[in-house]
């Protein structure tokens, strides 16, 4: 494609989209409405996808022993758990470092208040087992349960369970939702292509008259259909990025433990997916109205 | 006297042959089984001036429509200057056409963009430079005699004028055939001789004309070649002929 030509297509699209403003403006709509959208929902899916692996990451299964046995005796035990396929690793904790723990927090002081001093240590030895993944929670729980040695166990299973349950619904929902808006932006813009097309028949069939190849005809439509999908896509990302912003800090001053998961990496991607969808939305969108333009161009209907 | 330019765009020739237009045993049916033509034999030299008349519905139109690929034959083969267009893929249409000029009756100008613009048009879509539009551009406005109207609307000439625009968009490419349907129909006589002439200096430079018409004042006042279609067969093909054809 020459350089002639693509100023040419540029200079056209230009033109046409002062002129059918209002299409313009629903087709940079719709494609920034629906990118909105999708963003929201992705963004929200990465939020709770981020949460979660934290929350896996922590993981941590602790198995208090029974009283009455020795350290070796719970490193024995550690060895022989520790083949196990679910386990990433095991830390033997002795009572003396429960305690040590636990009196290094801010909260020693009332501790010590209320009774529990260095020399009567009630804390049991345990094993804090950390596992490889979600997935192998449920099939060691089972087998720590037949271990005569373990008294109780401890983990954060219905927070987790809900979770993992949660975040898998949610991709499930983004998904659908990103291609169903994905579908509909597509029909909205194929189909105000489409009434453009119409209102510049007249010069379709002159360009074809004069001996205009369908690439040619279709140019313009094609780098209008670019433009329209990058301003709405970039006017989707300031708008989905401010809301963001401002739902952050509102839910920071509601919960007081709540931080930001997403990274600038993992925004600067998510923008730059959007673009993309954006671009291909508004260049698909033109490309299938402009499919049959050979029919659409004949400078006269059949006659004698 | 040809016009060298006239000949730069010669197509690559497929039949030697000399005829810049040969149409053989062309049929055209439409799918509701009207026959707009009926084994139609003809041939047209370079540097021809065509007069098609006949009735309305003698399958004029369908003719020109067939010359510059807009249609094509039911039976037959058509060449323009020795290439079987009938057996040409869509892909090259756009590249016969830029040999060929095409005015039609009704005026076919974009309302919203000047006369330069319009004339422009022809050299943009196949990619000309702006330099190179620029003067040609002003060199088709002359022969036409609107160069001092080209930064003017459409809407604001008179209708000779803007016929006048079309031919000099025709011709803005230097093309090997001019094709025009009715280019005086919708205007008076004054306007139509001043059209006429304009053909006529275009012809002389070496570009072949076929015009169908119905303005038999103008056919026997020029006595040109004159090929009569009536109810899609040539009633008649005279050299120097009169509009006549009953």
């Amino acid at each position: 494609m020459s350089l002639a030509n693509m100023s040419f297509f540029v200079n056209e699209a230009g033109t046409n989209m002062k002129r059918s403003a209002m299409m313009a403006f629903i087709t940079i709509s719709t494609i920034g409405i629906a990118l909105v959208m999708m963003g929201a929902f992705l963004l929200a899916t990465m939020n709770l996808e981020s949460f979660l692996q934290q929350l896996q990451a922590e993981a941590l299964v602790t198995a208090y022993l029974k009283q009455g046995f020795a350290i070796t005796d719970a490193k024995t035990l550690s060895l022989k758990l520790t083949s196990l396929e679910e386990i990433e690793n095991i830390e033997v904790v002795t009572p003396e470092q429960a305690a040590r723990e636990l009196f290094s927090s801010p909260d020693d002081q009332q501790l010590l208040q209320i009774g529990i001093d260095r020399d009567s240590n009630p804390l049991p030895t345990t094993l804090r087992i950390r596992i490889k993944s979600g997935n192998h929670l449920e099939p060691l729980l089972q087998k720590l349960k037949n271990e005569p040695m373990i008294d109780n166990i401890s983990y954060g299973e219905d927070l987790f369970q809900q979770f993992h349950g949660m975040s898998q619904l949610l991709w499930l929902i983004s998904l659908i939702i990103v291609i169903m808006l994905g579908l509909a932006s597509l029909f909205i813009v194929y189909n105000t292509v489409r009434l453009t097309l119409f209102m510049r028949r007249e010069e379709i069939v002159i360009m074809k008259l004069v001996g205009a190849t369908n690439w040619f005809v279709r140019g313009p439509f094609l780098v209008e259909g670019f433009i329209q999908g990058l301003v709405g896509s970039f006017l989707a990302i300031i708008v989905l990025f401010s809301a963001y912003r401002f739902m952050l800090s509102k839910l920071a001053e509601l919960i007081p433990f709540f931080t930001a998961n997403i990274g600038f990496e993992q925004l600067f991607k998510l923008s730059a997916k959007l673009l993309m969808m954006g671009i291909v939305l508004g260049i698909s969108g033109s490309l299938l109205s402009l499919r049959d333009i050979s029919k659409f161009s004949k400078s006269s209907p059949e006659g004698v | 006297m040809h016009d060298c330019s006239a000949q730069q765009n010669k197509l690559e020739p497929e039949n030697s042959t000399d005829n810049m237009i040969e149409l053989q045993g062309v049929t055209r049916i439409f799918p509701n089984g009207v026959r707009a033509l009926n084994n139609i034999n003809l041939t047209i030299n370079p540097g021809d001036f065509v007069f098609l008349v006949g009735p309305s519905g003698a399958g004029k139109s369908t003719f020109l429509r067939m010359l510059f690929r807009e249609d094509t034959p039911t039976e037959g083969k058509i060449f323009v200057d020795g290439k079987d267009i009938t057996q040409m893929p869509e892909s090259r249409v756009p590249y016969l056409r830029r040999n060929l000029g095409i005015v039609l009756q009704d005026f076919q100008l974009l309302k919203r963009r000047t006369v330069a613009e319009n004339v422009a048009f022809g050299l943009r879509v196949i990619g000309a430079s702006a330099s190179d539009i620029s003067n040609r551009v002003q060199e088709a406005l002359e022969q036409v005699g609107l160069s001092h109207k080209r930064r003017m609307f459409p809407t604001e000439l008179s209708g000779g004028e803007q016929q006048r625009v079309c031919i000099a968009r025709a011709i803005v490419n230097n093309p090997l055939i001019l094709i025009t349907d009715e280019p005086t129909g919708n205007l008076d006589p004054m306007i139509s001789q001043e059209i006429m002439q304009l053909f006529l200096e275009i012809n002389s430079r070496g570009t072949t004309i076929i015009m169908a018409t119905h303005n038999h004042n103008l056919v026997n006042k020029l006595r040109k070649r004159v090929v009569a279609l009536v109810d899609g067969h040539i009633i008649k093909d005279e050299q120097g002929g009169t509009y006549a054809y009953e």
